[in-house]
């Protein structure tokens, strides 16, 4: 017997979150282009112009469609990039991450990628063509030193559930203080870079050499749709990184402090997240642009290398 | 019933090729006779449990069958692994049947009687209890296949085929006859087969023929050549179908005959056999090559070959790894792959009815012309790409699953990074034969090679829904290897390792759905013509279409990274092991000088050699 | 049920032989129905003869009023019975091809009539020297055959089968010469019952001679360079004709040297050599091969080593799997040689040509439901319960260089265009021969019980 009071609380809880992660996406967009800015010794944009942006674009009067597919992207990058979000564990609170695992939440990041691409492959621009050519190379690169990180801890931790993971990370017994997951956090941080779109790796989009690629063509409401799935799409790869190396921000017990743990372990969550972020803004605001073959070649020849190694080590460490 | 239904089949043959001026009569007879397995099928569902309302039961077929040859008796009889086999290739034979009704305008006698003659191999091969009875079927279906190729009229593909096709027969044949020595029956239930390395011998042959079929690296090189040079419904059907009986092959001599625990006495390695070990291996290897050269491609049957070959690759690491996990997941992912491929075959098909191209980079647009096929072969690339939104994931991660547990830790890379490198081929479909500038003014695709398509689609959503169903399929065939099925319900699967719940990730995804449709319908919009973009209404007069759609050579940076890797193949090996061949023919050829003198001297040569042992005798 | 005295197979197509000039006087229009007509009465007798020795036993016939050993004996037996009744079944329906053929050759049909008695003949022989004149009949019948073409081809090839055939003739009268110096006898049975009184050397030395005359008509290596020009020389009618008739024969000889005649020490172990390199060395001179006679002409130098393998192994089920073989390669190696006449690209597109051609090939390499795939299987059956790996391994690799050949041969059928200049009686044959592989396929028992019987006879040394 299904217990709908529960059940209720469970998707109101779902929406909440959901509505958290979109918010705080757009506070990181703002937040990017602010720090971005001081770097280049501008001035920059305030620090809420991500929901100004997305306020615009979903109240502008003319949308222009290119037809049914094109209409798909958008619902598929929003609506699949909340559902990966939903299989997170997010400072702890784990709302649907014990219905799934790793994988899942893997594969569940590309329906958004996938939705998108069938967009800006619908809208007949040569440029979003080409962009989500590079943004599908630029994943197969990042993808091979990311999964050999993961899989380590996978076989490290015995589960795939990114939610056991955490949990045994409980206690402050955080991941990226194992020395092995010291340099894999490095390796997957490298990766990340990859993920978030930044430079050396903002290949995809390449404003100054095919317009923002897959974007090109996308105007209005189906801009806004993208942007919020870019930003949501920060929060979810942050997230997972943090769930991963970072014991998913979890430092109070909710068993022993009640509702105080969720408080503080939101927050903590969120800073470290921001701080991720951060991280990843800094090496995008000094480096240049890679070429599509230069960051295959540095995912497969140096940052899976230093996957390989890790692989052995615990393949060494860990008896069946 | 059995005696009638080869009867009716070798009948079916003959009508059906008499009938090669008249392609639509013969079409339809093909697709009556095709439906007799499925109803055979029905009437065997009690092997795996199922009772089904008698309403679909109205032919009752025996549940085994003999025909004494004099020297040798054929035996047949149902089994839970040939019922669970007999499912995809009888499901998904009369759904090629109708789609090749319309798809062929003249000359089809010859392939219908052709296709009947595989499906009937395949029936004798999945109810097989001897290796006699295995081998006859087998290669009556091989060598109907054969003449299929022969019809595609591909130099490449004929002798490419011909070659490993009797090569993989006569490793199957040596091995058979190296258990046929150890044993002294060719009866699988009769067998008694000890750790010797003669029967090890005798499996690895065995295993190695059947990898032909299922195009294992580096047994592949004829897969690629047949698939791109034969006519579309029936590569369908042997891409999704017939490639299955090499990994039914593989599983029944593997786990049927020999076993999982004889395996292992021959040496594990961390707890799985070394002999399922280094198949794994292989398989994950296969995987990833056959992904990365089918991205490389630009003919769409070619890369879907390769895809093929990448995708048959999983099932031998599921075959491999061997622990109930990874045997769900192997046959789910045979599952999948028969009904995903089929449907992207048959959409490679009827875009080629229309528009006459099977070049991605001449192709683009039809999405919006030909909407259903986009969107059936659409629910095929999410299954190819395990997207959760099909059944095509439960299959992987199954696999996946099953590798973490065995701590497969250089393995699961593999295959994780060959499941990514799908998402770049099947974008290259997608886009470049459905998406981007419209190109064609062609009509949607007849509705008899739509509703095959669809109907081939059922599956990969009802799978979707309640996985779980599936696992109790498997229930029956792991029985029989000792083992049981996973823990499941019908829309969970747990693992020791973690858990899915479909239904979980259905409702959110709906519930998602609907919160960006609602985003979504906040604004009302127009839709502009395809013109109206970034050409302004007004397309340059000096581009033609091609320059406008991106799709030629679509992949070149990668191309250019992985070419030098890739350039020395396979099929480079097999060149050189025919010329070393060759070379040994010219030799006996020079013998044969063509002098009259030399031929006698030959016979004189002969009787002093004959006088010489004679005299040391 | 009639019974038929045997001779009459040999007697009555050289009788009617000789008359057909005398048709062709009356009208040359009636020449070949005449001899198909007499083909296909042989067809009768042959199957009748065949009946009466699988439910009665072995026939014998004196012939001549002497009683043996001193008299001709005819003596059929099992094995004799199967390939008299192959040989007359198949010649009509090689025959029939030759009715589309504008040319109106009394000559050919006069060898074609001798050389079918002839090598009937041989197989149901009981007597040395009789095998050694029908030997000689059916080379001269060959050679005239072969050179019935009139082109520069024919004639060379008819040239070296007959100096190579008169050096096998001579040698297997010497072969008769040294036995029938010791035991004074010819009769089969008679030298198999006393050849042990004969000297060690003196039989080897007959035995010797014997395997070298006979090899030469059995097209065994070293002893077949006459194969390779004399098929490539003749029509497609010929060349069918030859692997149907005269081959068959001579193997059967050599069967019966090794099994019956001079069972020396040694004798199959040189027999399985010989039937090895014969095998190895006809497929690899095959897979270079480019004119299509030629191929097929090397592609039965190896099945003829392949038989001698079987026959070489000794065994019953080995001897049962010789005799499926004979019976394809009969079949398959007619069927192929008919059907590649203006063998070019697109002569597959018919299918009434293609079907068949598809079929000869699946026999040959070894594919069930058909004649070939029995005789394969059992011939490994037999040798994996004696675990002769090796000689496996090397009929395996033989049977891949085999299919790699073939494939480039059925390839060379298909095309665009449509096939020409092949005539509707060549089709009906090939059709015909075509349907004899699948019935034999799918019913191997039929033959089968037969043939266990010709082998328990003839290994037991007996007719």
């Amino acid at each position: 017997m299904v217990n709908y009071i529960d059940l209720t609380i469970q998707i109101l809880v779902a929406i909440g979150v959901t509505a958290l992660g979109f918010a705080i996406g757009m506070l990181f967009n703002g937040i990017a282009r602010k720090i971005t800015a001081r770097i280049q010794n501008r001035v920059g944009p305030p620090i809420y112009q991500g929901y100004i942006d997305v306020l615009k674009l979903f109240t502008k009067k003319t949308n222009i469609s290119h037809g049914w597919i094109f209409d798909l992207a958008a619902l598929f990058s929003v609506a699949g990039i909340a559902l990966a979000f939903l299989f997170l564990p997010v400072a702890g609170v784990s709302l649907l991450s014990g219905e799934g695992d790793l994988f899942l939440i893997l594969y569940l990041l590309a329906i958004p990628a996938l939705g998108f691409a069938l967009g800006a492959g619908a809208s007949g621009n040569p440029n979003a063509a080409v962009g989500i050519m590079r943004a599908l190379m630029t994943m197969l690169a990042y993808e091979l030193p990311l999964v050999m990180v993961i899989i380590a801890m996978m076989v490290y931790y015995d589960t795939t559930s990114l939610a056991v993971i955490v949990q045994k990370q409980a206690n402050m017994h955080w991941a990226i203080f194992i020395p092995v997951f010291f340099i894999g956090a490095l390796v997957a941080d490298m990766a990340l870079q990859g993920m978030l779109m930044e430079k050396p790796f903002d290949i995809p989009i390449a404003p100054h050499e095919i317009a923002t690629g897959p974007m090109v063509e996308f105007g209005g409401k189906h801009l806004g749709a993208l942007m919020l799935y870019k930003m949501m799409g920060i929060v979810v790869e942050t997230t997972l990184f943090v769930d991963l190396f970072l014991g998913g921000g979890v430092i109070l017990s909710v068993s022993q402090f009640g509702w105080l743990a969720y408080v503080v372990n939101f927050i903590v969550w969120f800073l470290l997240i921001l701080f991720v972020f951060f991280i990843a803004l800094l090496i995008n605001a000094v480096f240049p642009r890679f070429r599509i073959e230069q960051a295959l070649k540095f995912y497969w020849k140096y940052d899976a290398l230093v996957g390989l190694l890790i692989l052995i080590w615990i393949f060494v460490g860990v008896t069946p | 019933m059995i005696t009638l239904t080869i009867a009716i089949f070798l009948m079916g043959v003959i009508v059906v090729g008499l009938l090669n001026k008249y392609p639509k009569t013969a079409g339809i007879i093909a697709f009556f006779v095709s439906l007799i397995p499925f109803f055979a099928l029905l009437s065997w569902s009690s092997v795996m449990n199922i009772t089904l309302p008698s309403y679909l039961q109205f032919l009752n077929f025996e549940t085994s069958w003999q025909y004494n040859l004099g020297p040798g008796t054929l035996i047949l009889q149902i089994t839970p692994l040939g019922w669970f086999f007999l499912l995809l290739l009888s499901s998904l034979f009369p759904m090629v049947i109708l789609f090749s009704i319309s798809y062929f305008r003249s000359n089809a006698g010859g392939f219908y009687a052709a296709m009947l003659l595989t499906m009937l191999g395949s029936f004798g091969i999945l109810l097989a209890q001897d290796m006699l009875t295995f081998y006859i079927f087998w290669e009556i279906m091989s060598w109907s296949i054969l003449a299929l190729v022969i019809r595609g009229g591909d130099r490449k593909a004929i002798v490419s085929y011909l070659s490993f096709g009797a090569l993989s027969a006569m490793l199957i044949l040596f091995g058979f006859m190296l258990l046929y020595f150890k044993t002294g029956t060719f009866v699988f239930a009769e067998m008694h087969l000890d750790a010797s390395n003669l029967v090890l011998a005798a499996i690895t042959l065995i295993v190695s023929g059947f990898a032909v079929k299922g195009a294992l690296m580096p047994m592949h090189v004829w897969a690629p050549h047949v698939y791109s040079k034969s006519e579309e419904p029936f590569v369908a059907f042997l891409s999704g179908g017939l490639s299955k009986l090499g990994y039914f092959g593989i599983m029944l001599f593997m786990y049927g005959v020999v076993g999982f625990s004889l395996l292992s006495s021959w040496g594990t390695f961390r707890g799985v056999p070394l002999f399922g070990y280094s198949l794994a291996v292989v398989g994950a290897f296969t995987a990833f090559a056959g992904t990365v050269l089918a991205v490389m491609q630009d003919d769409l049957r070619k890369l879907l070959a390769y895809s093929s070959i990448g995708q048959l690759g999983y099932i031998a690491i599921g075959l491999g790894i061997g622990t109930p996990l990874a045997l769900t997941g192997a046959l789910f992912q045979a599952l999948n792959h028969t009904f995903f491929k089929a449907v992207l075959f048959l959409a490679a098909g009827a875009v080629y009815y229309r528009t006459g191209k099977y070049k991605i980079s001449e192709l683009g647009g039809l999405g919006y012309k030909m909407p259903f096929t986009f969107l059936a072969s659409l629910f095929a690339i999410f299954a190819l790409a395990a997207i959760p939104i099909t059944s095509g994931f439960a299959a992987k991660w199954l696999l996946y699953e099953a590798a973490i547990e065995k701590k497969f830790l250089f393995v699961t890379p593999i295959m994780l990074i060959a499941g990514v490198g799908a998402f770049l081929y099947v974008y290259k479909i997608l886009y470049g034969v459905f998406l981007g500038e419209p190109r064609y003014n062609v009509k949607e695709a007849p509705l008899s090679q739509l509703v095959p398509m669809w109907i081939l689609v059922l599956p990969l959503i009802i799978f979707l829904i309640f996985p779980g169903w599936f696992v109790d399929l498997t229930a029956p065939i792991l029985q029989g290897y000792e083992m049981t099925a996973i823990p499941h319900t019908p829309y969970t699967i747990n693992t020791s390792l973690a858990k899915y719940n479909t239904l979980a990730v259905i409702f959110a995804f709906i519930g998602t759905l609907i919160f960006a449709f609602i985003l979504y319908l906040s604004k009302p919009q127009e839709k502009v013509d395809h013109m109206d973009n970034y050409l302004a209404g007004e397309p340059p007069e000096l581009y033609d279409y091609i320059s406008m759609h991106a799709s030629s050579k679509y992949y070149e940076p990668f191309e250019e990274v992985f070419y030098p890797y890739f350039k020395r193949g396979a099929e480079r090996m097999w060149e050189i092991i025919l010329a070393a061949g060759e070379v040994f023919g010219s030799g006996a050829r020079k013998i044969y000088t063509g002098i009259v003198g030399d031929y006698s001297i030959y016979i004189l040569l002969f009787f002093l050699i004959m006088v010489g042992w004679w005299l040391l005798w | 049920m009639v019974s038929i005295p045997p001779v009459l197979l040999i007697a009555f197509p050289l009788f009617f032989a000789f008359l057909a000039p005398l048709i062709n006087m009356v009208s040359k229009k009636a020449v070949k129905p005449y001899t198909l007509f007499v083909l296909l009465l042989n067809t009768l007798f042959a199957s009748i003869i065949f009946l009466n020795v699988s439910s009665g036993g072995v026939i014998y016939e004196q012939l001549s009023g002497f009683y043996p050993p001193i008299g001709i004996l005819l003596s059929v037996g099992y094995l004799g019975a199967i390939l008299a009744l192959l040989i007359n079944l198949l010649s009509p329906i090689v025959y029939i091809s030759y009715f589309g053929d504008a040319k109106n050759s009394v000559k050919f049909s006069m060898l074609y009539m001798l050389v079918t008695a002839s090598s009937t003949g041989i197989v149901i022989t009981g007597d040395l020297f009789n095998m050694f004149v029908f030997f000689e009949i059916t080379a001269v019948g060959s050679y005239g055959l072969v050179a019935s073409m009139r082109t520069k081809k024919a004639f060379e090839g008819a040239f070296k089968y007959i100096v190579l055939g008169s050096v096998g003739s001579a040698f297997i009268l010497l072969g008769i010469a040294t036995i029938y110096g010791y035991l004074k006898t010819l009769n089969f049975y008679d030298i198999a019952l006393r050849i042990s009184s004969m000297p060690p050397t003196a039989r080897l030395m007959a035995f010797i001679f014997l395997i070298i005359g006979i090899g030469v008509e059995a097209e065994i290596f070293p002893l077949n360079g006459w194969v390779p020009d004399a098929y490539e020389g003749s029509s497609h009618r010929v060349a069918s004709f030859l692997s149907l008739g005269p081959s068959k024969a001579g193997i059967y000889a050599i069967a019966r040297l090794l099994f019956t005649l001079i069972p020396i020490m040694g004798g199959f172990e040189l027999a399985l050599l010989l039937g090895l390199l014969t095998l190895i060395i006809g497929e690899l001179a095959a897979l270079k091969q480019k004119e299509i006679k030629r191929m097929l002409a090397y592609s039965s130098i190896g099945q003829m080593g392949l038989i001698l393998v079987a026959f070489s192994m000794d065994s019953r089920m080995a001897f049962v799997a010789a005799i499926f073989l004979m019976i394809s390669h009969a079949m398959a190696k007619s069927l192929l040689f008919l059907g590649t006449r203006n063998y070019t690209v697109g002569s597959l597109k018919n299918p009434f040509v293609s079907v068949p051609i598809f079929i000869g090939v699946l026999s040959i390499i070894g594919m069930p439901p058909f004649p070939g795939f029995w005789g394969k299987w059992y011939l490994m059956v037999d040798m994996a319960s004696q675990g002769f790996w090796t000689i496996i391994l090397l009929v395996i690799l033989a049977a891949i260089v085999e299919a790699v050949y073939y494939a480039r041969f059925l390839f060379k059928g298909t095309g665009t265009e449509k096939s020409e200049g092949i005539s509707k009686s060549e089709m009906t044959a090939i059709v015909i021969l075509a349907l004899l592989l699948v019935l034999v396929g799918l019913f191997p028992q039929y033959i089968y019980a037969p043939a266990v019987n010709a082998a328990s006879s003839f290994l037991g040394g007996g007719p």
